[in-house]
């Protein structure tokens, strides 16, 4: 257990400050007339199309190596090597962007916005991982995601997080999901990029907020294990679903489970579970009256979640630029704000009428009536299913990684004896040849 | 102990060595951002001050010299820290890196083999697991819920949306001559159709008081009723509210908040004593309320208590305080906004949608602030809104504000409210004369629609109250005059010896007088005083009271007060 003491708070502290100081604003051009010539204000070049191939190409390799080298060579060293590549190529030389973890909103957006064509490097983004996972596990998580490689590096000394509180804390993460997936379908924001903690170190630049929080995810994380992937990703949310499904995964030792219990603790993630043991008879009963409970407590939380979900609409329109530019000019019109904005002054300029904006906006509160309500029954049903998952009793018969959890890291290999023996007997093998 | 070897030793000095760089590149950037963030601005407030010290004038060639210097000398300090900031966070960074791999190193090299503790009782221990599991993902939910609940009721301020609606969107005038829906109730007459109205009560021992219900907040406007609710407003200089009460049990049922502006803040309006910050009466279209304030913050509010949308109408410069109440004709709310002088445009006669606040019409007026108060009432089939002001009795469409006749016979401070009686709008001047206007004509009618003008003086807050037959006058001094409506003859004059501004009512055949004692005189209407009966509530009041079936609503100073009991549904048609 690491006890916080002064020093390292102090330091802290003065990372978090560092970090915000990197987030010098520019200033306003001079007033004065000057020889200077400025250049016409022009939209950047979208990125050269080759290099999105490129990018494709390097994670359908990448995630062929990791897939091989989690289940196959099960060599820790080389999967930290590959992840460091990942780290180097996908985050501080394509600065972190394509990611399929934002991909997520440009799949929403193209199945609720006709205008929007997803680019194709894009959706092999998104799909590659998970179509790996599907047979593999997590081995995208393990060795390829940028983001879960800046985390790994920065693990020193990991702590266990109670499994109770890796279990509330997970629900942000599919609460994020959740809203990820509306506010994209509304048009309104693609809040997983916007909000990507790490995006501003890969790119050694970015808004202060952003950076500082990213600085205490990092700070975090070299105590308590990847804490974005395991709390906050909503790609992984959806990569948990699928590693239940897959046909191939890690497993701690390469042959049979002797119960030696030397992995107990390799995990930082705490992804090892244990084997189970029976259940007092008393227990049995007390689980079938609480299981029959859940099971018409769900319907009720997704109905509950669904009538929540439409109560906030309003307030998850406003996310919505168009409705915030609405109240705005609004309040502008009925002198309840003093000035103006950039955005007031644009619609203005525009010759837009403000009865057209107010009409646009709310439509589009209407809309997010559906989707609020759509999302609250997403969170109602998966606190619902969560409540359930934990008040069944699983069977396990040897040390084994939840299915879900694991991030196919290869951490846990060198922790087995018999991973030991069968690399000595790969050793012996190659002398004799 | 063993010796830590040499390749951990190693390690761990780098660790130290890129730890104590963190360090110092960390404190660099943190010196490199208080210079920007502290020293840089007060370079630039002095660069600021100069040019602004400049502005105007015809600066002489040293001055924009030093000034340019001065800008020059600020950029090129902003570039620096720049490109110090990014060199500084290049060399953190590399830092960091060291230090990680070096903190890894020395994990790695000071490795100790797994040593699992004594197994304990894994079947608990699961169970308990799970169990807290539970509890966890329970108060997840719990601080999710109740983070949604609290959002649901604050509710987002989405003012422009218009509310949803169900059913009509408006109460018919038939329904509102039911009930009392504005200042002085139907056309604003201030006459009752219910004829059971209470003659007996008194505030000391209760007897003939239903309720008395405390007010939150002072306000000089009287009370409105729709039904089973009482609406009435209450404002001071920091806070404005609307208030429901149940009409049968005097519950406050409800408090709305009605924000006060940016403008009417930083205005400090001080209106006069007698005006207050609450004097314009409410309104309401049978489905939503309207309340408007002296700072001319204007509000909606559906009968649940809901804000449906609140709005300035900019800040009236009103000699005395804004005082005008609000009229409702369909599901609009007309808002008469007279201020100034007269000759700088600022008057307006408004039409908002009641369901969104939005302006439907309005109409600019070149008039000078006054206090009547807009009524709408039927003429020969046609609906005409009547203001009046100085100089002018108007009428317009209520439908899209177009003016249908306006007559020249008004000056001065103008306060009462114009009735329509007999075939007649009357009009008074305060302390001058009441003037009869046959309401049929089109344009200016000054010289061909006025009946007659009577002028032997005028009340100088109270309207008039008309039974079809005579028209009844109260001066704030208790000078009551009976007028023939048909020539404008004075019929008879009594003396009530009390002060006055609670305008007159009319019910069963009755006119009620409310005194600013608190003391409702009742007399017989007809061509002479008959006084029929003093009642004294106990508490000042200054709001005209309200009549609906069976009971009377006066609101005191600090008091709602409910006279009468049993509803009874005895109507004089």
């Amino acid at each position: 257990m690491v006890r916080p003491r002064p020093i390292l708070v102090a330091l802290a502290a003065l990372l978090v400050v560092g970090v915000a100081a990197l987030g010098l604003e520019r200033f306003p051009p001079p007033e004065f007339e000057t020889d200077y010539v400025r250049p016409t204000t022009t939209a950047p070049n979208p990125p050269q199309g080759v290099w999105e191939y490129v990018d494709a190409g390097v994670l359908a390799v990448t995630l062929v190596l990791a897939t091989v080298l989690v289940l196959r060579t099960r060599n820790r060293k080389l999967i930290f090597t590959l992840m460091l590549f990942c780290l180097a190529y996908f985050g501080f030389f394509r600065d972190g962007c394509v990611c399929p973890i934002g991909a997520i909103q440009n799949v929403t957006l193209t199945a609720f916005d006709p205008g929007y064509a997803i680019p194709l490097a894009v959706l092999i983004f998104f799909a590659l991982p998970l179509v790996f996972t599907l047979f593999f596990g997590r081995v995208f998580c393990g060795a390829v995601c940028p983001l879960g490689a800046i985390q790994d590096a920065v693990l020193i000394h990991p702590v266990r997080v109670p499994r109770w509180l890796e279990s509330g804390l997970r629900l942000i993460a599919y609460l994020y999901l959740g809203a990820g997936v509306l506010f994209a379908a509304m048009g309104a924001m693609f809040i997983i990029c916007r909000y990507d903690p790490f995006v501003g170190f890969f790119r050694l630049s970015g808004n202060w907020e952003i950076l500082v929080f990213g600085g205490c995810l990092l700070l975090i994380g070299m105590f308590v294990g990847r804490p974005y992937c395991r709390f906050l990703c909503p790609y992984g949310v959806i990569l948990r679903q699928l590693s239940r499904l897959s046909r191939w995964r890690v497993t701690i030792t390469p042959t049979d489970c002797i119960q030696c219990r030397l992995c107990e603790d390799a995990c930082p993630f705490g992804a090892i579970r244990k084997p189970t043991e029976p259940w007092p008879d008393k227990e049995y009963k007390v689980a079938r009256r609480r299981l029959a409970f859940l099971l018409v407590l769900l319907p009720v939380l997704i109905g509950a979640g669904g009538w929540g979900g439409y109560e906030l609409r309003q307030w998850l329109a406003l996310v919505h630029p168009e409705v915030r530019l609405a109240q705005r000019i609004y309040l502008e019109e009925n002198a309840l704000v003093e000035g103006t904005t950039d955005a007031s002054d644009a619609f203005r300029a525009l010759g837009r009428s403000s009865d057209e904006l107010y009409a646009a906006a709310t439509q589009l509160r209407d809309r997010f009536g559906l989707g609020g309500t759509l999302l609250g029954a997403f969170v109602g049903c998966v606190i619902g299913g969560k409540l359930l998952t934990l008040s069944v009793k699983r069977r396990r018969a040897d040390y084994e990684p939840d299915p879900a959890s694991c991030l196919a890291c290869g951490r846990c290999y060198a922790y087995c004896p018999k991973e030991h023996e069968r690399l000595k007997r790969g050793r012996e093998g190659l002398i004799r040849h | 102990m063993n010796e830590p070897s040499v390749a951990y030793r190693t390690v761990r000095t780098t660790a130290k060595v890129a730890g104590t760089f963190t360090v110092l590149f960390l404190v660099l950037l943190v010196g490199n951002l208080i210079g920007t963030t502290v020293i840089g601005p007060l370079r630039e407030d002095r660069l600021a001050a100069m040019k602004v010290a400049l502005r105007g004038g015809d600066p002489t060639d040293e001055q924009l010299a030093e000034i340019r210097q001065l800008d020059l000398q600020i950029r090129r300090n902003r570039v620096w820290r720049l490109d110090f900031a990014h060199k500084t966070g290049h060399a953190l960074l590399a830092s960091v890196v060291v230090l990680l791999v070096a903190g890894r190193l020395m994990r790695v090299l000071n490795r100790r083999p797994p040593q699992p503790q004594n197994a304990l009782d894994v079947g608990a221990e699961q169970l308990r697991e799970a169990r807290v599991s539970r509890w966890a993902v329970t108060a997840g939910l719990v601080v999710l819920g109740g983070g949604a609940a609290m959002l649901v009721m604050v509710g987002a301020p989405l003012a422009f949306v218009a509310a949803e609606e169900t059913g009509p969107a408006y109460a018919s005038r038939e329904d509102k001559r039911l009930q009392w829906h504005r200042f002085r109730g139907p056309d604003g007459a201030g006459v009752s159709i219910f004829t059971n109205i209470p003659t007996e009560w008194d505030g000391a021992t209760g007897k003939g008081i239903l309720w008395k219900a405390a007010v939150p907040l002072p306000g000089n406007n009287s009370p409105i009723i729709w039904n089973d609710r009482v609406f009435l407003s209450g404002a001071t200089e920091q806070k404005q509210e609307v208030y429901c009460y149940d009409a049968d049990l005097g519950r406050l049922l409800w408090t709305g908040d009605v924000p006060i502006s940016p403008a009417a803040a930083q205005a400090r309006i001080d209106p006069m004593e007698d005006t207050g910050y609450a004097a314009s009466t409410m309104a309401t279209d049978g489905k939503r309320v309207y309340a408007i304030f002296v700072t001319g913050d204007i509000a909606a509010f559906d009968f649940n208590g809901r804000r449906l949308w609140y709005k300035s109408l900019g800040v009236p410069d009103n000699a005395y305080g804004y005082a005008s109440s609000l009229e409702t004709h369909q599901d609009r709310v007309i808002v008469q906004y007279d201020q100034g002088h007269g000759d700088e445009d600022v008057s307006r006669l408004y039409a908002l949608d009641g369901a969104s606040g939005r302006v439907v019409w309005e109409v600019k007026r070149d008039v000078p602030n006054s206090w009547t108060s807009p009524v709408v009432v039927e003429i020969e089939g046609r609906l005409q809104l009547l203001t009046l002001t100085d100089p002018w009795a108007l009428a317009n469409d209520p439908a899209d504000g177009a003016e249908i006749w306006r007559a020249d016979c008004l000056g001065g401070d103008v306060a009462p409210s114009a009735i329509y009686a007999g075939g007649l709008v009357l009009a008074i001047e305060p302390y001058s004369h009441m003037v009869a206007i046959k309401p049929t004509g089109q344009g200016d009618v000054t010289k061909t629609h006025i009946a007659w003008t009577m002028d032997e003086g005028g009340p100088d807050v109270c309207c008039p109250v008309s039974d079809g037959q005579y028209a009844y006058l109260l001066e704030s001094h208790g000078l009551i005059m009976c007028c023939r409506l048909a020539d404008g003859e004075k019929v008879y004059e009594h003396d009530l010896r009390d002060n006055f501004t609670a305008s007159p009512s009319l019910a069963g055949g009755r006119l009620y007088f409310l005194g600013m004692d608190g003391v409702m005189t009742i007399a017989e209407a007809g061509p002479e005083y008959k006084e029929l009966g003093k009642n004294e509530l106990g508490e000042k009041c200054h709001a005209s009271p309200a009549f609906v079936d069976g009971r009377i609503y006066i609101r005191g100073l600090e008091n709602l007060y409910c006279i009468g009991g049993a509803v009874a549904g005895d109507r004089a048609d």
